[in-house]
């Protein structure tokens, strides 16, 4: 016991008081009435942290109840059978054959010339022009209005240079472009900070794509070469797309999940 | 500057804590109203106010839980060393690194999101940017929860340590567990430390104070140290070591010579052996305690040459006994002693000795004649000095007596009193005898030394030493003496007549009584001014002006109106019946001044002219958030 404990030492010399123990017992039994109140009586912003932290709390303890009445009975345990089981009249005998190899791939190579690729997000909002691009009125006057500037997040690669600031129509200012994305592997279920290498496309319009406006449902192409993925061949595998899965503009980050 | 207190550290939160104090401070001290039709600037500006608050708070914090506690360099290499004993120095200084990187992510955080704020176009989209940001921040000072609270615990610890001074005088003691170093402290101190028959029942450093020779001590206690190598110690015994290493003490080894605690004296004169490297440099002292039990003569042969070994050494042994208090006096006085010779010597060695020595000088008086004058020092004060060192028993004091006498005591100083006669010291003084006062008669030549002082004060008055300083007054003063003793005399005689004056009813200002002309010159005359040829001046011309004699003016009829004023003598009119003719005509008039009021009253203005207007609703009554509560009826 340290020098300064002067309550310790008090109580391994002298003991406790005469009702210390009745009153600790008396206080922690009156605490259940001081709760209830406190969850009556609250009102406003403290009373909806309260709540929500009560509510958390809650259900915790309900697990764990569950938890323990689980271990006295037994039952029955529906998911014994394996993912993937298939009925023994199902079975395939000889695995995957070479023709159905052959026609998958004719299958793949017909959807990406028709453009429609299989992407989490298959549907996403169009966004109009008015809403990507905003008009800054220029000239002596501030009349002419043929440039714009970019409001969502974009992306422009390395070498990119400006065009000289007269003649450029398309500003897309520095503080919204963006050179990483948080992407998740979907099995893995792994997030990574990955360099973004391009804008693949931008289901709103080309134009966008060729702009590298980054919005929710854009196809981009991600530097993989961190997770070390090799294909059957035995390449090292260091760009694959993903797909943004959230507005970038509103929460200042580009998170996307990958396109296995 | 070293800390040697360590308790103005603040309290460090936990993370969740933390996180709830930042929001909802964030919450009430920035503003929270913003609407959609506001202009785009002033909604930005409402949100990166937030994000940048969240983000001055968060770093103001961790700035200040990085500068509270002590860095491992700064402090005194005892304190460091003591801390890395206990804390772990790699794991401090890593807790204190993430907390460091935390604030530098955070303020990073923060320069983002208020970057991106600026293309923010919509209420919305601020909003979300701001959600972000706080949201991130907070995330970053979740994964700091271990480091928080490890910093918290280290805190709360390292504000109990112990306040030791690593460079005033300090006696230290060690040895084997159980030996009596903590009897000891308790003997020589007024620490209490915890005496118990197991082993390590200090369990770490304890520091007492005492006085000798009016000085200052610290005796620091220690845990009991073991017999193995330095990599096989524990936290316990690590921290008597650094105190042994880092502190220049005197070291006070403590040895049981009864081999109560469990260890025979071979082995305790090895682990001095193993130790004896960091008693390099310090005055030692080895205590041979429990004497009551056994004593060194006592012992067998080898034991005692032991103790024999060690006196040639140089190294003194001294017999103690904490129960029966024998020879710890004499630790004490020898320890001090000399440790107080060895701070005097290291300090001579040092260089800034040479600065005070330089400025103090002996001047010893030149000799006149072959008289021998020795310094004469009174009995009492060598008897006193003797007691001093011997701890004899002073002479019983009144407030002992009052003890023991407990009710029965009366103060009796009479009892001190040198009389003649030795039985007379109780009886009873009288104050008057005879009509004569006692007093008087305690100085036989008392009335004599009236009489010469008496004549003092004639001789004194003659000599005029209580005449006041009046050649020393120029002209000037005297006139003005002069005259202000006249102006006094004027003032009694003024007073004097106006008292004497029968004043009946309120009395008017001067100015309304007239004054004559002929009495205002002849009192202007009697004080000295010129009034001849006045009759120029303004008064004697006002005094023409006015009437002196008032003609009475014929009296005339005036037309009386028929009416109840008819009884009133000719007098003016009241105002509301001059200029009306018939009792309709004044009725008339009387409904008109009514109907003007009438308005008037209604507003409840004071009259015609009153234009103030009500606050009748106050804005400091009608605005304005509540706390709890709604703002329904105020």
């Amino acid at each position: 016991m340290p020098q300064n404990e002067h309550i310790e030492l008090h109580r391994k010399r002298h003991g406790y008081r005469l009702d210390h123990h009745e009153k600790k017992r008396k206080k922690e039994s009156r605490e259940a009435h001081e709760r209830s109140h406190k969850a009556r009586k609250l009102i406003g912003l403290k009373a909806k942290l309260y709540h929500k932290q009560r509510h958390s709390e809650k259900i915790q303890m309900k697990k764990t109840l569950k938890m323990h009445e689980q271990r006295k009975t037994k039952q029955k345990n529906d998911d014994k059978t394996p993912e993937g089981a298939v009925p023994a009249y199902l079975l395939d005998r000889e695995g995957q054959s070479r023709a159905k190899v052959l026609s998958n791939m004719i299958k793949q190579k017909r959807k990406e010339k028709a453009g429609k690729w299989e992407v989490p997000l298959p549907k996403v909002r169009a966004q109009g022009e008015t809403e990507v691009l905003k008009v800054i009125k220029t000239g002596k006057r501030q009349k002419k209005a043929w440039k714009r500037m970019v409001t969502k997040v974009c992306f422009v690669g390395d070498g990119f240079t400006r065009k000289p600031p007269k003649y450029e129509r398309f500003i897309r200012p520095m503080g919204l472009r963006f050179k990483k994305a948080h992407v998740t592997h979907p099995e893995l279920k792994a997030t990574f900070c990955l360099p973004i290498l391009g804008v693949k496309k931008n289901p709103s319009s080309p134009l966008y794509t060729s702009l590298g406006v980054i919005t929710k449902g854009t196809v981009v192409e991600v530097n993989v070469s961190e997770l070390g993925l090799v294909t059957q061949g035995g390449k090292v595998i260091w760009g694959k797309y993903a797909q943004v899965t959230n507005n970038p503009e509103n929460d200042g980050c580009i998170n996307a999940v990958l396109l296995v | 500057m070293a800390l040697y207190n360590f308790k103005k550290i603040m309290v460090v939160p936990t993370a969740k804590d933390f996180i709830d104090i930042t929001l909802s401070k964030t919450q009430r001290k920035t503003p929270t109203v913003v609407h959609k039709h506001y202009q785009i600037h002033r909604i930005r500006h409402f949100y990166m106010r937030k994000v940048k608050f969240t983000q001055q708070n968060y770093h103001d914090r961790l700035s200040q839980i990085l500068t509270d506690f002590p860095k491992l360099d700064d402090i005194h290499p005892f304190y460091a060393d003591l801390m890395n004993v206990l804390y772990d120095k790699d794991h401090y200084k890593l807790a204190l690194g993430q907390i460091n990187i935390a604030k530098n992510l955070i303020d990073n955080v923060a320069k983002d999101y208020v970057r991106l704020m600026k293309y923010g176009d919509s209420l919305y989209r601020c909003k979300q940017l701001k959600r972000a940001a706080l949201g991130r921040m907070c995330t970053i000072l979740k994964r700091q929860k271990s480091s928080l609270e490890y910093l918290e615990q280290v805190r709360q610890h390292l504000s109990r340590l112990p306040s030791i001074d690593p460079n005033t005088r300090t006696l230290l003691l060690c040895g084997y567990p159980n030996v009596g170093k903590s009897s000891f402290i308790n003997k020589v101190t007024r620490a209490d430390v915890d005496v118990q028959p197991y082993a390590f029942t200090t369990k770490s450093l304890f520091v007492g104070h005492m006085d000798y020779r009016y000085l200052r001590w610290q005796v620091v206690d220690t845990p009991g140290i073991l017999d193995h190598p330095l990599e096989n110690r524990n936290t316990i015994e690590m921290q008597a070591i650094t105190a042994l290493a880092h502190l220049r003490a005197a070291i006070l080894y403590v040895m049981d010579v009864s081999e109560q605690c469990g260890h025979n004296l071979q082995q305790q004169l090895e682990l001095f052996n193993s130790i004896r490297p960091l008693f390099a440099n310090k005055p030692l002292i080895i205590v041979a305690n429990k004497c009551d039990v056994k004593k060194i003569t006592e012992l067998t042969e080898e034991n005692q040459k032991i103790f024999a070994d060690l006196t040639a050494e140089g190294i003194p042994v001294i017999e103690t006994s904490t129960l029966t208090e024998e020879g710890v006096m004499q630790v004490k006085t020898e320890a001090c002693d000399r440790l107080l010779a060895h701070r005097v010597d290291n300090k001579m060695k040092g260089k800034k000795v040479h600065d005070v020595l330089n400025r103090l000088h002996l001047a010893m008086p030149a000799k006149r004649d072959e008289k021998e004058r020795p310094p004469f020092i009174p009995e009492g004060a060598l008897t006193r000095k003797k007691a001093m060192e011997v701890d004899a028993p002073k002479r019983k004091t009144e407030r002992d007596l009052e003890m023991e006498m407990g009710d029965d005591y009366i103060l009796d100083l009479q009892k001190y009193w040198d009389l003649m006669n030795e039985e007379e010291k109780s009886d009873i003084v009288p104050e008057v005898w005879e009509g004569h006062n006692i007093a008087d008669y305690i100085d036989p030549e008392i009335m004599k030394k009236l009489e010469l002082l008496e004549q003092e004060e004639e001789l004194k008055e003659k000599a005029g030493e209580y005449d006041s300083d009046e050649e020393s007054e120029d002209e000037e003063m005297q006139e003005i003496r002069v005259l202000a003793k006249q102006i006094r005399e004027k003032k009694q005689v003024m007073v004097a007549i106006s008292r004497e004056k029968d004043v009946h009813g309120p009395r008017m200002p001067r100015t309304t009584t007239r004054v004559e002309r002929a009495k205002l010159e002849k009192e202007m005359g009697s004080l000295g001014l010129d009034m001849n040829n006045k009759d120029d001046s303004h008064y004697a011309q006002n005094a023409r002006r006015s009437r002196s004699v008032t003609k009475k003016r014929k009296r005339e009829a005036s037309v009386v109106p028929t009416s109840k004023t008819r009884s009133q003598s000719a007098s003016r009119p009241p105002r509301d019946q001059s200029g009306v003719r018939d009792p309709a005509m004044a009725k008339k008039a009387k409904r008109m001044m009514k109907h003007s009021q009438k308005d008037m009253n209604r507003q409840g203005k004071k009259g015609e002219a009153d234009r103030h207007v009500y606050d009748l609703k106050p804005k400091h009554l009608f605005s304005g958030k509540r706390t709890q509560g709604t703002n329904d009826r105020r």
